[in-house]
């Protein structure tokens, strides 16, 4: 399962888990929002590609407006995925041990 | 251990679900279980998405030997589909040139410890090890 929260100024919630099953949930929510600027993960316990396009699709959106989007909290299982896809280069990344929690 | 799935993407959950049973019988190491399910999801949504016509489920296997824990797949299909020969992606591309499909199969190579495919009379078989170090 998976919960999406606005909490305000741009930030996102994530919980659970964004599978191929979640995806156009996912997609959904974050289309709903004119501009994202910061993904929280603290909560999301795994991603899997499907969920790796949805970050691209609304990355290229928010970016062609000039902004860009911001994973934080970011745990290590997840953070090893987006190594491995590239999106260390593309997004910018802050690990649950950068941030201190 | 073994189960059948019904050709859905909303059977992840009851294939995630397999997956910890699995661990806990087993008591395989949870550290493993990110890896695991996340090859596993690829596979199996890519029996879902490109099989469509196939049969109303899909067949996993998973048993631990030798310090490795063993998973198959098995779907019947009319022509082979080698996972094993993904192409190739550039993740140093920039933003606008990276695609927001086609990452599965590549993400399943970094995940594995081997992985085989095979199609004989009209099955494929996916095989993919894990180590347990």
């Amino acid at each position: 399962m998976l919960e999406l929260e606005h909490a305000g100024d741009g930030k996102v919630i994530m919980i659970g888990r964004l599978d191929a099953a979640q995806a156009r949930k996912a997609q959904e929510f974050l289309d709903g929002i004119d501009h994202p600027r910061e993904l929280d993960c603290a909560g999301l316990e795994y991603i899997s590609s499907a969920g790796l396009g949805i970050l691209l699709r609304t990355q290229k959106r928010v970016m062609a407006k000039g902004g860009g989007l911001r994973l934080v909290n970011v745990s290590n299982h997840i953070r090893d995925v987006f190594r491995y896809s590239g999106f260390d280069k593309i997004f910018d990344i802050v690990s649950v041990a950068d941030s201190g929690q | 251990m073994r189960a059948v799935f019904k050709r859905s993407l909303a059977s992840l959950d009851d294939v995630f679900a397999f997956t910890e049973k699995f661990f806990a019988g087993e008591e395989v190491d949870g550290k493993h279980l990110y890896a695991i399910n996340l090859v596993l999801e690829e596979l199996f949504s890519n029996m879902v998405k490109f099989n469509e016509a196939g049969p109303d489920t899909v067949s996993v296997e998973m048993l631990r030997q030798d310090g490795m824990v063993r998973v198959q797949l098995s779907d019947r299909e009319p022509e082979p589909f080698d996972v094993t020969t993904p192409r190739p992606l550039d993740i140093d591309a920039p933003l606008e040139r990276r695609e927001e499909s086609g990452m599965g199969l590549f993400l399943v190579q970094k995940f594995v410890d081997a992985l085989d495919y095979t199609y004989r009379n009209g099955t494929s078989t996916i095989t993919f090890l894990k180590r347990l170090d």
